[in-house]
Parts: C-alpha cells; structure tokens; sequence
C-alpha cells in the first residue's frame, strides 16, 4: 500500500521526477568522466568514454521510468484517449454503437433496480431470510385454497409447534382516527404482542406494547413515522398522549421507524394490540389472523412445512369440516407475489435485449476492424505486440462502453418511473433510484458488455499479416474467414428478438382478454367510497345510516343512482362462508363455500349489473324472516346447471338451525368481486335488512353520476358531513381507477415487454441491414466481375437478398424453439388464459421477414447497381 | 583449451539488488559510487551496467527498501543519495541468508572437479 501511495505521489510530479532522473544521469557521467581524467584521459576523450559506457541514454531513462510503475496507467489512458479521438472522428459510427449500447444498458439498468427494490433489498427485519406466511390450506372450498388462520389455531400453534421460535398474529383494517383535528381513516393492524419480536422489529421512539396490555385489551398504539410527520408534527411528545381510534381513548407507546412496513401494504399507520376475548381464543372458524413466524435457527422450510402440516391436521381433526393443513410460504415471496414472475421476465427480456445489442456492436466492430486492418499493419510493423494491439481495442471498447452507460442511464430514469407503479403494493410505494447498488450493476454491466462485444473484433483485428495487409494496395483486408462468426451473430440476435416478440404477443392478447374482460357492470361514471359504521352500536341503527346516506347521496344534482355494498368489488377481502341448499345432506357443508355480499335496493342497479333471469331487490325486501337472495351464475350452474334456481331455498352453515332459509329471486351475470385475475366463484347478494348474522362495521358506497364523477366529491361530502359531521369518509376513488389498478400489473408488464420486444425487432433487423451492406462494400469487385462475365443486376440482387433471409430463417426457427420454452416461464403471467400461440408465431416470423427483407433489399438493391467498369477499375 | 579465470561475470538476475542493499549497509551513496564499490570490492570481477543499476535503484526506492535524497557531493555538487531503509535493511538480512543457502546448495552439487572419481 506504502508503495502505491509512493508511486502516486511520484506520479503526481512527474514532470520533477524527469528531471530529476536527467540531473541523476548527468551527475553519474561527470563522475564516470572525472575518474576517467583522474586515469589520465584527456577532457574530451573521457567525456565520450563515459558516455559510451553509459550505453543509449533515452533507453536507461525508458527503463528507470518503468521501475516508476506508472507507465500501465499512462497506456491505459493513452488507448482510452485514442478511443475518443475515434469516437470524436467517426461519430455517425460512435452514434450508432452509443445508441445501441444506450438501449440495452437502459433498460437492464432499470429492471434491475426494480428487481432489486423487490427481490434482493433486504426486507426491514432482523435476518428477515427467517420469516414465514402460514395460511390454511383448504383446498375442498370454493373461495379460495388459501385462507387466513383463526386465533384459536395461532394460541394452538405457539404451545405445540416444534419449528418456530415465535409465532405472531396480525389482521389488517381501518380505523378511524379523530380528535385533534377532523376524523379521518387510517390504515391499522391489530397485531399481538409477539409481532415485535417476531419480526424483531422495535419502535424508532418509545416502546412496544406488552404481553401484559395485549391479554388485559389495555388500549395503546403504535403508530407509523409518516403518520407522526404528518398529523402531529413530529413532536416529541407523541409518545403518552391520547389519540382517539373508532372514538375509543388510545395512548399512544410508541412511533415506528420510517423504514417499517408489514403486509399487507406499506400504508399501515397504526399498530394496536389484537387482544383476542375469550370466545375468539376458541373459536376455530373465525378465519381472521394473518400468521407470521420465525424459523427457528437450523431448521429448513421443507420440515418446517411438514411440521406444520402435521400439526394443523392433528388440531383440526376434529374440526367439523374436515382437518385441514396449512401453506407456510416465505415472507419475501409472500410480499412479492406475482411480480415476481412478471420481474424476472422482465428482466429475462432485458438482458435478451442487451444481448442482441451487443452482437450488432460487435458486427460493427468487425466490419470496421477489417477496415482498419492497414492501421493494424502499420502498427504491427512498427513493433506494436499482439497483446498492446488487444488492449487498444478492448480500452477502445470500454470508452463505448461508458459513453453508452451514461446515455443508457438517461434513458433509465423514465423507465423506472414507470416501474415504480409495478411494486406490489405490500412494498408500498418504493422510490425506484440510481443508488450505488444501481450504479455498481450498471459499472459491471458495461465491462462485462464491452468484453462481449469486444473481444472477438479484438482478437480478429489484432492478428493481422503486415505484409500482406501492406501489399494489398491500401484495400482493408478481406475476411472470409470472419464470415461464419459475423452471421452466427446475427442468427442468434434474430433468435432472441423472436422470443422476445412471442413472449410480447402472447401478454399482449392476454392483456387484450383481460381489458375485455366481463366485469358484469359498467364501470364508467361510478365514485366509490367507504363509510366506517363504528359510531352506530346496533344493527337497526346502522341500517338506518346507510339508508339514509343513500338518500341524501341521491338527492345531490348530477347523481343518476346510489346504493351501498359491504364489500366494494376488488376489495382484497374474502368475506365469504358455508352454505347448504335445502335438502342436501349436512356433509356437503365444507365443500361450499360462497362470498357474501350485502346491498341495498339499489345497489345491483346502480352498478349495471345484468340480470340472467329473475328479479333485483326492490323496496318490498323489508326486515323479514322470510328473506330473498340473488346469486350469480357460478352458483347457478354449479348446483342447477340446466335448470332455474329460481325459487330454491339455502341457508348459511355455520349458524345451524337459527339461520334463516334464503329463497333465490334472481341470478345476476359473474361480477369479479375479488379480483378481475381470480377465478369466477360463488357469490350470494341479499338485503342488508334481511341479514342474519354479525352484520359488518362499513359501508362500501357507489354513486352513479351524468357527470365526472370527481366533480361531486365535494357534495358528497358535505351530504354524509350533513348527516353526521364527525362520520369519515374513506378510500374515495373512481371504479375506473379501481379497475386500472387491478390491471396495472398486466398492463405495465405488457407495455415493457412489448417495448422490449420492439427495440429488439429493430437492433435486429438493424444487425442484417448492417452485415449485408458490409457485405456488399467488400464485395464490390466480386460483384463487378460477376455482372462483367454476364450476371444481371436482378440475379445480383436476388441472391444478397437470399443471404439475408437464410440467416433470418435459421434465426426464426431457433428463436421459435426457444419462444416455447420461454412463454412456459410465464405462464403465471398469463392469468388462466391461453393465449393463440400459433397465430402469435405466424404473426411474428411474418413480420420478422418483412422487415429483414426491407433490411436486406437496401443494401442488395446497392449491390445490384454496381457498375462493373468503376468496380474492376478501382482494383 | 586450458581454463582460465574469467575477467569479468555476468550478474545473475536478481543479485544487483542485494550488492546495492549491502553497499549502502556502510553508509548512504550515490549512484555512482555504488557501482565502483561494488566493482572494487569484487576486484573488478563485476561490472554494474548503467542501464540496470538506475532501473534497480528506482525498483528499490519503490518498493521503500531505500531512499533518497538530493545531497552536495565531495566535490561540491549535487547529487542523488540513497540510504538503506530499516525495512530495506531487514530485507538485506532475509535476502543475504537466502544467498548464503543458494551458495552453499550450488557449492554443494558443484563439488570441486578434481574430487570426483574418474
């Protein structure tokens, strides 16, 4: 290290260190000559003795400066700066390789960033690698395969599992917050006291809650950094003042650090404690905690999961559904879901990109190493070694490298604007930024891209015979022999633009099916928004409350209809049970499940749902014990398939002989009310009124409007506020926006790959226009000669255009190949569809070979108006 | 042809550097009067080039076994003195044992010629 700093500190004076060097020198001659005198030489004659002893000067300085240890460096720099000077003479060349280089690097740089925020960034717990998701695994049900835990099985779990060092139960919800200024609905998650060291996570500020205020239900919160920030200021003093929650007294223990974020999105501002009562301890249907679990240490997922299996099924035995096992999945791929998939092909598509922009700089570089080759000689002539020749084309490389990577990561920055949105939102909303882990990736990327593209023209450009480079009259050289290398390039870059266009084509038709997916309402001019029910105690009152905000909803000018829904379609919320048509046996209660939704009157038309047969809700569906359902088709046909349900009775399970028996009045068509990418399941809608079990703490509202339905925002606040001035309104958004964002995943990931797959088609079709119009320039004597002995110009023309399309099809074929293997990786992008594969590879080789065709008639067409005379006379 | 003694011996690669290290051992030098010490200790045996001695001395500064400096000569001019560094001087000591085992190795395989049976 002493020695490094040495040298540089030489290095920084060199210009003294010559000097130096040359009194050094000067001052051994004087003494050489003084001991010659002293011998008995005369002043001249010793002088020139020493002189010759001292032998060639300029080589004594040469090698002296070498022990220096900076003569690497200033080669380095010298090869760097010729590279720019090349760049600086020949920038309609530096242009196209920066560009290319710019594109490739762009995009890989972006999706990694996006990559990493999801996938590689290490989450905000202690060795969060640690951490599982456990869920039921109730495959017999309808719903869904995968369903929340009970707390009884969470108390279970935590005294007979052998696997974990803690368990923790969460649940997600809103609570509205209010007092010091007006109320508004916050993101919550009642947690127990496990969660912190679980997740081994601890406030920035104050304390956790205990185990001790958890099982007492004592009423403390900890509340997120951003919520600190905003509602009170920052202060310091937050941690023991009272905050009220649902109207209930809260102090407030603790705040989490900025960083913090649980699933199920970043959003959370309020951590309470879940303090289970008692019947809930119990109770093994009550499928509402969310369980997350540290391994404990040497303990590997796969027995962890069969532990857990084992477990659940031996506690569950009993259950009157059936035991049932449970999903332990971890916490990393839990929080990155789909996007998962949709990164990695992404990326995937990325580096594909880079790839083939790397083969069209490495054809570029060829052709204009053999142009080069008389540069080449000369050096080689001078004495310039194969190894020095190598170095000054890969540094050569290296500045394009670079120019490149800047200007790719200009292009990056939108790109990743745009993938911000891709984040799942259990992430929340991360910024996406040029960070130093960012910047590294790109650093590597660029030298590893550079050796890619550059050592081959490297290797080929140095090994040159002066001689005959020299004798062939200033022509650069001919290289057949570069030939074969020049085209399996651009077989392999008409290859990966294939899968990248088949990929491409089949997200899209399945983003298309998507789009035009049946939502089984108009989604158009409809505002939604929540009102939380906390402040009415009893059911008639709440009832009451919606009714009466419909009313007054109803009344604002420019509004067409409203109507109230417990569960807003695309709501992340389950909220379905058992149920049993009248005269099956009790046993067929597990296996049915249907999702509960509870309307007003209005509510089915308000939305635009379509009826199949039978009736809507009316005002005569009053307070009844003779109540009426309606029930989509998925029920329909899944237990009357062929014939009407109408007048059918069934009643919900889990509630036994108290439950009322509902008679089916009308079948509505399929509304995706979890999720436009879950498969259609079993829905029943009845009245509010005519519920019969815990009925539910919010309202989701709809209004339907002649007008933009941002405009009346306003008026539908002051008519609730009208009502109840300290009633909340939450989550107020269009249902087109709810839409959107459903099929914001699909859409981006589509749009990107499609990009991708364009930029490819380009640099590819780019790649063959190049190698054929290089091909021509070193063929013009051939071509000469051939027309002279009697070609035609359309035979000409025909055969460069035959060269061109061989290697397009031979790229085509393997690109198709390796389209099915790739597409196979995506499936889970694919949602269930299945998209035409056949006509998506016909539609790509077609336009494929249209446009290789156009690139290659350009420089065929040059060929064939070659003039024999001027080409054999240039010779 | 009868053998003789050789009037001059070609440095061996790598022993410039330890004649250099010894030399300064009695004291700082300049260039010059490294290589005629190392000349007239070896009774002319070795001759220091120029051309390796200036290479070898920067080589050794480099590596901070020695440095310099800019002194006035006996004969009141300027010139570059080096001096032996305690690092070069414990490298001295590591390279000189290493010599010594060399010697005695080549000595060893290289018995006088008249002691070996005919």
């Amino acid at each position: 290290m002493n020695a490094f700093f040495r040298k540089l500190g030489w290095w920084l004076r060199r210009s003294d260190k010559e000097a130096e060097l040359r009194e050094e020198l000067r001052f051994h001659l004087e003494e050489d000559a003084g001991d010659l005198r002293d011998a008995g030489l005369s002043d001249d004659e010793a002088r020139q003795a020493a002189r010759r002893a001292l032998g060639n000067l300029a080589l004594v300085q040469e090698d002296t400066r070498a022990a220096w240890g900076w003569t690497r460096a200033e080669q380095v720099a010298r090869d760097a700066a010729f590279g720019f000077r090349q760049v600086r003479r020949n920038p309609s060349f530096a242009a196209i390789a920066i560009a290319t280089l710019a594109l490739g690097i762009g995009g890989i740089t972006a999706m990694f960033s996006a990559f990493d925020a999801v996938l590689i960034r290490p989450l905000p717990y202690a060795d969060a690698g640690r951490l599982v998701m456990i869920w039921l695994e109730m495959a017999k049900t309808d719903v869904t395969s995968r369903h929340n835990a009970t707390p009884a099985e969470w108390l279970e779990w935590r005294r007979l599992n052998t696997v974990f060092t803690d368990l923790a139960s969460s649940q997600p919800g809103d609570v509205s917050l209010s007092g010091d200024g007006g109320p508004e609905q916050v993101p919550s998650r009642k947690v127990a006291w496990t969660f912190w060291s679980v997740l081994g996570v601890r406030p920035a500020l104050g304390r956790a809650f205990t185990e001790d205020e958890d099982t007492k239900g004592v009423k403390v919160a900890v509340i997120s950094h951003r919520l600190w920030q905003r509602r009170f200021g920052g202060s310091p003093g937050i941690v023991g003042r009272t905050i009220a929650l649902d109207d209930q007294p809260y102090e407030v223990v603790g705040v989490m650090p900025s960083d913090f974020y649980f699933m199920p999105s970043r959003d959370i501002d309020v951590w309470i404690p879940a303090s289970f009562p008692p019947w809930m301890r119990r109770n093994f249907s009550w499928h509402d905690a969310q369980i997350v679990a540290r391994l404990k240490p040497g303990v590997t997922l796969e027995q962890a999961r069969q532990s857990m299996a084992a477990l659940s099924l031996q506690i569950t035995a009993k259950d009157f559904r059936g035991p049932h096992s449970v999903i332990v999945v971890p916490l990393r791929e839990e929080m990155a879901g789909r996007t998962q998939t949709a990164l990695i092909v992404l990326l995937g598509a990325s580096v594909a990109l880079l790839l083939i922009a790397c083969a069209n700089l490495a054809n570029l570089l060829l052709a204009r190493s053999s142009a080069r080759g008389r540069e080449v000689a000369i050096r080689t002539a001078l004495g310039a070694g194969r190894g020095r020749l190598i170095a000054q084309f890969l540094t050569e490389s290296l500045v394009l490298a670079s120019l490149g990577t800047m200007a790719g990561l200009l292009l990056a920055l939108p790109v990743m604007r745009f993938l911000e949105t891709l984040v799942p939102d259990a992430m929340g909303a991360a910024r996406l930024a040029l960070d130093w882990r960012v910047l590294g990736f790109s650093a590597a990327v660029a030298v590893s891209a550079a050796l890619t593209f550059g050592l081959v023209p490297a290797l080929r450009g140095s090994r040159s015979a002066p001689q005959s480079a020299l004798r062939d009259g200033g022509r650069g050289t001919t290289a057949a022999r570069g030939q074969w290398f020049r085209h399996a390039l651009i077989v392999v870059e008409t290859a990966l633009a294939v899968v990248l266009l088949t990929c491409g084509g089949l997200l899209l038709q399945t983003f298309q099916h998507l789009r035009n997916t049946d939502l089984g309402f108009r989604s158009e001019r409809l505002l939604t928004f929540e009102t939380p029910l906390f402040r009415y105690k009893d059911f008639d009152r709440r009832v009451a409350f919606v009714n009466a905000e419909i009313e007054r909803v109803r009344a604002i000018p420019g509004v067409v209809g409203a109507g109230s829904i417990n569960v807003l379609p695309f709501t992340n919320v389950a909220n379905a049970t058992f149920y049993l048509l009248e005269g099956q046996p009790r046993s067929s209660i597990p296996t049915q499940v249907a999702l509960i939704r509870n309307v007003t009157h209005g509510y089915l038309p308000t939305v635009g749902a379509r009826l199949r047969e039978g009736r809507f809700f009316d005002a005569s569906d009053r307070k009844t014990d003779a109540p009426v359902a309606i029930v989509n088709e998925a029920l329909a046909n899944r237990h009357f398939a062929g014939r009407s349900p109408l007048g059918q009775r069934f009643k919900f399970g889990s509630l036994g002989d108290k439950g009322y028996w509902y008679t089916i009045v009308g079948v509505i068509r399929h509304i995706p009310e979890n999720g436009m990418l879950a498969e259609a399941k079993p829905a029943v809608y009845r009245v509010r009124e005519q519920c019969d079990q815990i009925d539910d703490l919010s309202a989701g509202i709809v209004v339907r409007t002649a007008v933009d339905p941002e405009s009346i925002v306003p008026a539908v606040r002051q008519a609730i506020w009208s009502l109840d001035k300290d009633q909340p309104l939450a989550r107020i958004q269009t249902m087109d926006a709810m839409v959107g964002r459903e099929l914001s995943t699909p859409s981006q990931s589509t749009a990107l790959l499609s990009a991708f797959a364009l930029l490819a088609l380009l640099l590819a079709s780019l790649g063959i226009y190049g190698v054929l119009s290089f091909a021509v320039t070193q063929r013009t004597n051939e071509i000469g000669v051939r027309m002279a002995l009697g070609a035609t110009s359309g035979e000409v023309l025909v055969s460069f255009v035959r060269q061109g399309l061989a290697l397009t099809v031979t790229g085509l074929a393997i690109g198709v190949g390796l389209a099915v293997a790739a597409s196979r990786a995506m499936t889970a992008l694919l949602y269930g569809f299945q998209p035409g594969y056949v006509p998506t590879v016909t539609v790509v080789a077609l336009v494929l070979l249209a446009v290789a065709a156009l690139a290659c008639l350009v420089p065929a067409r040059r060929a064939s108006r070659v003039d024999p005379v001027i080409a054999l006379r240039s010779e | 042809m009868p053998p003789r003694a050789p009037s001059r011996v070609e440095l061996l690669q790598g022993t410039l550097e330890l004649l250099i290290l010894r030399t300064l051992r009695a004291g700082p030098e300049h260039g010059h009067a490294i290589a005629r010490h190392i000349q007239h200790t070896s009774e002319n045996l070795l001759q220091v080039e120029t051309g390796s001695l200036y290479p070898a001395l920067h080589r050794l500064e480099a590596k901070g076994w020695i440095a310099a400096s800019w002194e006035l000569s006996s004969k009141g001019k300027r010139a570059r003195v080096y001096r032996l560094t305690p690092l070069g001087r414990r490298q001295l000591t590591a390279e000189q044992s290493k010599w010594d085992a060399f010697v005695r190795a080549m000595g060893l395989v290289l018995k006088p010629l008249d002691q070996e049976a005919p």
